[in-house]
């Protein structure tokens, strides 16, 4: 078992305990056990830590069906580094999430995870240098809330008026964030759609109809194979962008989340219909991670990064 | 191209010094005439392919794992995939020799006696001689343990009777790889024996298969009292389903593995050519298209990310497996979806588009037609699902 494993095993240990906690107790636990450090600088009393761990432990927030902004605030812990309020996200004294639409010009926020129990919000600011971003005070911003995709935990839109302006990330670091919560939501869509995996195979397994487990019909195994071939897929890419080009390059991680957020979604619809009644129910917990992987999708635009993908592809070919 | 000895780079010296080396090699030997993406090319003759692929291997560029003491140049799977993406990022032939080099050769390499390594390994590096798989029959398909063709002992030589089909290369092959069973079809997978049977035995026939792209890519190849001494025999008897099944486990993983990086040279292949064309260039700039070659483009990752992963596997010394399968299934699969959207692309080629757009519809609607072969062979994707389910999910069948 490698350093990563390890610890993600650590974590899996205090994700399963916070899971059932109120906001702000989960928060205390993940903060004790260090995980909002991972990779702020010691400093700022994290520990400096690349993203793998990180990519390990998002992953298994995902399999675990963890309900708290854990990438966002890992994420501002390192980049308001140099500032006091580093050392505030890293001890959990303030929990920080990232509206990953809209920004402050526009005067509009949106699908930043858990806003409501949030004390700051990174939201975009373009300037003539690029887009980089602003962390402001949640304190005194209107919220409108929208139920529609998740009727329990709840999205908002953000009017962002006469906001207090905390800390400014410049583009360059906004760029390397957004890497970066690419990667990390690339793991935890797979995690949750691991979960919906294993929850299926155990289901089918189990469940015997017409004298046999439901896995001795072929196309139900068949299906449990496909789901299984993008698990790997999708694990594949991910482990492939946290590694460096063969000429010590960075490499995009667009196309990994691209990719991990269409295949999470296909392996939950799919658990979802191979649970047959009680997957469309609250009867199972599948929905939650359905929920959170067409979140991702929307809070990332993941149509609109393919396109991307796509159009710079034909550019430079 | 060069016919001299090459510099070949020592992998230990710098990290990425032998892929740079593959592709230095490849750009400045490979004649345009064989660049699949050349207005220039024409399809080339296998003596031409021949030739280029025996100066790949003097050029350090085949057989790379193979030990030297048989011809191979004693490095790891780390150069092999390093020259294998590069092989990939240009939209040269295919290998004429694949089923030696990729399946022959490990097979023998692990089955074989050492007379019988030495006399076949280093002649297919260098091409100096052809293999072909008899495997699959008429009624053993994705069913390889009903196989037919027998082979009984007479002696100190064997005599072998039955039929092969949707054999490549036959025409062309000096040995053929052979699966034969010395019991009956009850026995299954037990009493399977393979050999390496010379093409050239009396009693061996062939006929030619014309595929769906109207070339006669396999054959039918019949074996009538066909007479081969035990030195033929590769492994011991009832050792031939341990060695199919790893015939067909490299086949899966790790034979042509410059596929994901081929995929993405044909599309870049694919959008020059657009981009050489005005309504065609219009296209790209549809959003439409430009997300279906992104999603193209986060397939290739994933893919790429399976064969990495599976070369990091081998590496720290696990069993390739049932992985195979995985990457096997994924790659075709996606390579034929991309094969169909290439085909909408070009069919608003018109006598009127650029020389390099039609060189692109004649291209793409050929590899389109092909694209339906890749789901079959090398065990069909229905095939591939049972063994992930069965293999790697490890799914009851009963309780």
């Amino acid at each position: 078992m490698n350093q990563d494993e390890v610890l993600r095993d650590a974590a899996c240990i205090v994700i399963s305990k916070a899971k059932d906690q109120s906001f702000r107790d989960a928060a205390n636990l993940l903060a004790e056990a260090g995980l909002f450090g991972l990779c702020a600088q010691e400093a700022d009393g994290g520990m400096a830590l690349a993203l793998s761990p990180a990519t390990q432990i998002l992953n298994a927030a995902g399999e675990q069906q963890l309900n708290f902004p854990l990438a966002e605030q890992v994420l501002l812990a390192k980049y308001v580094s140099g500032s006091s309020f580093a050392a505030a996200l890293t001890s959990g004294h303030k929990i920080g999430t990232v509206a990953w639409q809209g920004d402050i010009s526009s005067g509009w926020a949106g699908h930043a995870a858990h806003a409501k129990n949030c004390d700051w919000l990174l939201v975009r600011e373009s300037s003539s240098e690029g887009t980089g971003a602003a962390l402001i005070d949640m304190a005194g911003q209107q919220m409108h809330v929208d139920a529609t995709l998740d009727p329990e935990q709840l999205q908002y839109w953000i009017d962002i008026k006469s906001p207090t302006i905390l800390w400014r990330i410049n583009p360059e670091q906004y760029a390397a964030l957004l890497h970066e919560a690419h990667v990390l939501s690339a793991a935890f869509a797979h995690g949750a759609a691991e979960h919906a995996m294993n929850a299926t195979v155990a289901h089918l397994s189990t469940r015997v109809q017409f004298g046999g487990p439901l896995t001795s019909k072929q196309a139900l195994r068949h299906s449990l194979s496909r789901m299984k071939l993008l698990q790997e897929v999708s694990g594949a890419a991910i482990a492939r962008v946290l590694a460096n080009n063969e000429y010590g390059e960075q490499r995009a991680a667009a196309a990994s989340l691209v990719g991990s957020l269409r295949n999470a979604a296909f392996v939950i619809e799919k658990a979802i219909h191979l649970h047959g009644g009680m997957g469309f129910t609250w009867a199972t917990p599948l929905h939650y991670g359905l929920r959170n992987v067409r979140k991702l999708e929307a809070a990332f635009s993941a149509g609109t990064l393919s396109q991307d993908l796509g159009r710079r592809f034909i550019e430079r070919s | 191209m060069t016919s001299q000895a090459v510099d070949i780079p020592d992998p230990r010296a710098s990290k990425g010094a032998y892929r740079q080396h593959a592709r230095n090699w490849i750009q400045a030997n490979l004649p345009a005439h064989m660049r699949a993406d050349s207005l220039d090319y024409r399809t080339p003759t296998l003596e031409e392919c021949q030739q280029w692929e025996a100066a790949m291997y003097r050029a350090g560029l085949a057989g790379m794992t193979w030990p030297k003491v048989y011809g191979g140049h004693g490095l790891s799977l780390r150069e092999h995939l390093a020259v294998n993406k590069e092989i990939g990022a240009v939209a040269m032939p295919e290998s004429v020799s694949s089923v030696g080099k990729e399946l022959v050769g490990p097979v023998v390499m692990a089955i074989g006696t050492e007379a019988q390594k030495l006399e076949f390994l280093p002649d297919i590096l260098a091409m100096r001689k052809f293999w072909c798989q008899g495997f699959s029959e008429p009624d053993a398909g994705s069913d390889l343990a009903r196989l037919r063709t027998k082979a009984s002992k007479e002696g100190d030589h064997w005599r072998i009777n039955g039929q092969k089909i949707w054999t490549s290369g036959a025409a062309k092959a000096n040995y053929c790889l052979l699966l034969t069973r010395t019991g009956t079809v009850s026995d299954a997978h037990r009493g399977m024996l393979m050999f390496a049977v010379p093409m050239n035995t009396p009693g061996i026939r062939y006929v030619p298969i014309r595929s769906i792209d109207d070339k006669p890519s396999f054959t039918e190849v019949f074996f009538d009292d066909v007479i081969v001494p035990d030195s033929a025999r590769l492994g011991a008897p009832d050792e031939g389903w341990n060695a199919a099944g790893r015939v067909l486990s490299i086949e899966r993983a790790t034979n042509r593995m410059y596929r994901a990086w081929r995929f993405e040279c044909e599309l870049t292949q694919l959008v020059r050519a657009c981009k050489s064309d005005s309504v065609l260039t219009k296209l790209l700039s549809d959003g439409y298209y430009q997300r279906r070659i992104g999603d193209v483009l986060s397939e290739i990752d994933g893919l790429k990310g399976l064969v990495e992963r599976t070369v990091d596997s081998m590496m720290a010394g696990e069993q390739i497996g049932a992985r195979g399968s995985l990457t096997k299934l994924y790659w075709s699969e996606c390579h034929q979806a991309f094969a169909s959207l290439a085909l909408e692309i070009v069919s608003h080629v018109t006598p009127a588009s650029s020389p390099l757009a039609q060189r692109a519809r004649r291209y793409f609607s050929t590899a389109y037609l092909f694209a339906r072969a890749e789901t079959i062979y090398a065990g069909t994707s229905e095939v591939q699902l049972d063994i992930i389910a069965q293999r790697i999910l490890k799914l009851p069948k009963d309780l």
